[in-house]
């Protein structure tokens, strides 16, 4: 009986934060195709933080940018918060989420520099700005608190092998720290990410539309970690656990192992410059 | 001597009456549904209320808040999990409870639920705005004389200690020479937290009382609030309003000022009785803007950690417990003395500091009075002072107090009820043993035994099956013998 108590009184103690991971990118091809996209995105984006704080007073947010020449974070900005006093009925903090948010990516595009042509997004790097943020957030809470930290990475940026080896890296440390990784596809389907999610515990949707993507972050990413086993959420779906070999970036069936230090490769390497004990390993 | 006897049995029996506190959802499930309609057209009471329901119950409500028509229950039933259907039960339950959903029927004959369209309509625009702003934020002009949080603070706590301070001292003023309005200590009389003395009609505390003192803050605020609550239809205000003005605050901004102007003469009032309480700073009574303080905010939340960048400590504990159950508390509060003598047994009082036990029979005396063991050592973990946790044990437990001392504190709970009361009818010096053995058994099969000894012929049934096992005894005598 004793712990039942405590564990209630845990739970409430027990702050949940979330981190959204927001890709910009200008080359994705759902903004190529109708850039009233972003303006579709950022809405249910807003709305979707917003329910997240309306859970629980104790609930934390933070949103990232990934840009395609940096992240940068849209909310909390750092310095002084903007002096925002009700318009409408809307609950001031709400308020100041949106105008925030809004006022911030407004400010990164105009200032971003020019693209010479399409380019990747740097996911990988801002979902490990999201994990360092975590970090500190943890390190500093007051005693006898909990952080509960999931990351949601929303894009519609196509597969990117060349970051694998960073991806790898992120998605080892964030089930070391046990933080969820969700993702949600907006237009094609990612295996890199889903293995991420599927390390990391997490939920991986592509999105069949982007008209109800709203709807779709409330039922499935909405509720945290603890709660979703309480909840009928889509089953994980069977992950492609291809290694990408380290010189092509390419993912491989079969592949050879170094068995010193395990780097994977197509074909033979070249014998210079690389560790001397080669075995083949079939994958 | 007998009557000595039963007096001390009665007070035996008898538990002491224990302080009722209750939350959010168990205020609101008594107000009728009418009631409940006119709370939901605010916004901010809809937002309110949505952060008290259980977690699955919010899963629900979100995302059927963009739906239009009514969902079927099967499909709402299908949303949790196998394992979890008492939850979800208990879900549903709350929601019908509070009035949020109703039962509808759907074209096809299947029961559904449906979102009460006043509730819908106000929680959405809590989340994503239309609407009219809510009373208190009419555009303001820079205040001149700003107050800080940390004069917030100050002025929160004294004006909230004034209260507790009364309940203690009974009528004598508080420590800087400040008592409370006539109004506040009808509050208190009214909530049985204070009663009438017999013999000068001054008001003196009660148990409950005194349990209500052992509450953090929070909840003593809380607690309060309700009962002002209670009473304040009689008074002309309206409930609604009172209450959504009461929210607002909770949802307000520390250290911001916010507009009096536009407000009705009741909710002016109101805020009058807020300023009084400490909830809320005013400069003067005719000025135009206020300040809510941390008192107000999150006030229907009991355990709001506020994990902010700013971590402004305030009320840094004062109370060092050790392993030998020797309390030292570095206070010279006359309330936080008395609180402590409540269970422990005062020692030495020097200027800053004073000096107690906790023994065995102080904690019993307590207990007696109707205190718990939890409330004693949530008390204690309160106002620990910020040495205790550095200590090594503090570190890995949650708790800063010694483990020692709160296991021994609860073993003196649970020496209280060793003994479970059942009231019952004796029956023994039966002339032979078949009689005995007959009505043992006769009441055995009726389930109203409680204990028999064989060898001394002696029985005892509950007082309801009395009336049985009489009635069958005489047939048995008539028939029998």
């Amino acid at each position: 009986m004793e712990t039942e108590a405590r564990t209630v009184d845990n739970k409430e103690k027990e702050c949940s934060l979330l981190v959204i991971v927001l890709d910009t990118n200008p080359s994705q091809q759902i903004i190529r195709r109708d850039s009233h996209h972003v303006t579709q995105i950022l809405d249910s984006i807003c709305a979707f933080s917003n329910a997240h704080l309306m859970q629980r007073p104790q609930n934390k947010l933070a949103v990232l940018d990934c840009h395609h020449h940096g992240t940068e974070f849209l909310y909390p900005t750092p310095g002084r918060p903007l002096d925002i006093r009700q318009v409408d009925g809307q609950y001031e903090v709400f308020t100041l989420v949106e105008k925030t948010i809004k006022q911030k990516l407004a400010q990164i595009i105009s200032d971003a520099p020019k693209m010479s042509g399409p380019c990747e997004s740097l996911l990988a790097g801002s979902i490990a700005m999201a994990l360092s943020y975590i970090t500190r957030l943890e390190r500093n809470r007051p005693l006898g608190t909990r952080i509960n930290a999931r990351i949601l990475v929303v894009t519609g940026s196509n597969e990117c092998a060349s970051q694998y080896m960073t991806y790898m890296n992120v998605f080892f440390t964030a089930q070391k720290q046990n933080i969820v990784l969700d993702v949600c596809a907006l237009d094609k389907s990612l295996t890199l990410l889903q293995q991420g999610c599927d390390i990391t515990g997490g939920q991986y949707l592509r999105l069949p539309q982007l008209e109800g993507l709203l709807q779709y972050l409330l039922w499935v990413f909405l509720p945290d970690p603890e709660t979703r086993l309480k909840l009928v959420l889509p089953p994980p779906v069977k992950v492609d656990y291809r290694a990408a070999c380290f010189c092509h970036r390419e993912l491989i069936d079969i592949g050879y192992v170094c068995s010193v230090c395990f780097t994977v490769f197509k074909s033979p390497p070249p014998i210079a410059g690389k560790p001397k004990k080669k075995k083949v390993r079939q994958m | 001597m007998a009557e000595k006897d039963t007096k001390s049995l009665k007070s035996i029996l008898q538990k002491p009456v224990k302080l009722e506190c209750k939350d959010l959802y168990e205020y609101l499930k008594t107000r009728s549904a009418d009631v409940l309609e006119r709370l939901y057209d605010y916004p901010t009471i809809c937002l309110a209320v949505y952060r008290e329901l259980p977690e699955i119950a919010r899963q629900f409500v979100i995302r059927i808040l963009f739906v239009e028509q009514p969902v079927p229950q099967a499909v709402i039933a299908s949303w949790s999990s196998q394992i979890y259907v008492k939850e979800h039960t208990a879900a549903t339950a709350i929601l019908g409870d509070l009035g949020v959903w109703r039962s509808a029927a759907i074209p096809g004959g299947l029961p559904a639920w449906e979102l009460s369209a006043t509730f819908k309509r106000n929680l959405k625009i809590a989340l994503l705005g239309g609407g009219r702003p809510w009373t208190m934020v009419n555009v303001l002009d820079t205040d001149s004389k700003a107050r800080d949080i940390a004069f917030l603070d100050n002025y929160a706590m004294s004006r909230w200690r004034c209260v507790l301070h009364y309940m203690v001292g009974g009528a004598t003023k508080g420590p800087d020479g400040e008592t409370i309005s006539p109004d506040a200590v009808r509050i208190l009389l009214n909530a049985n937290l204070m009663k009438r003395d017999e013999n000068d009609g001054g008001p003196v505390i009660t148990r409950q009382g005194f349990q209500f003192l052992l509450l953090d803050t929070q909840a003593q605020v809380w607690h309060f609030m309700l009962q002002y609550l209670d009473t304040c239809e009689q008074r002309g205000m309206s409930l609604p309003e009172c209450l959504s003005m009461m929210f607002q605050l909770s949802f307000s901004t520390l250290g911001r000022d916010y507009s009096s102007e536009g407000l009705s003469n009741t909710l002016l009032s109101f805020l009058q009785h807020l300023r009084e309480f400490g909830l809320v700073y005013q400069r003067k009574r005719k000025a135009g803007r206020f300040y809510p303080t941390r008192l107000a905010l999150n006030i229907t939340n009991k355990n709001s950690v506020a994990i902010s960048d700013d971590d402004t400590q305030h009320d840094k504990g004062h109370i060092v417990v050790e392993t030998n159950y020797r309390v030292y508390a570095y206070t010279d509060s006359s309330l936080q003395v008395a609180l402590l003598g409540l269970f422990t047994e005062l020692l030495y009082r020097f200027p800053n500091l004073v000096v107690g036990v906790l023994t065995r029979d102080s904690v019993r005396q307590a207990l007696r009075g109707g205190i718990t063991a939890d409330q004693i050592i949530s008390y204690l973990e309160q106002h620990a002072h910020p040495n205790m946790l550095l200590h090594e044990h503090s570190i890995k437990s949650k708790s800063p107090l010694p483990p020692t001392v709160v296991d021994q504190i609860k073993l003196w709970e649970n020496e209280r009820n060793r003994f479970t009361f059942t009231e019952g009818v004796a029956y023994n010096q039966f002339l032979s043993q078949s009689d005995f053995i007959t009505l043992r058994d006769y009441a055995q099969s009726i389930n109203v035994l409680i204990w028999q000894n064989e060898r001394n012929r002696t029985m005892v049934v509950t007082k309801n099956g009395h009336d049985d096992v009489k009635k069958f005894w005489k047939r048995y005598q008539k028939g029998g013998s």
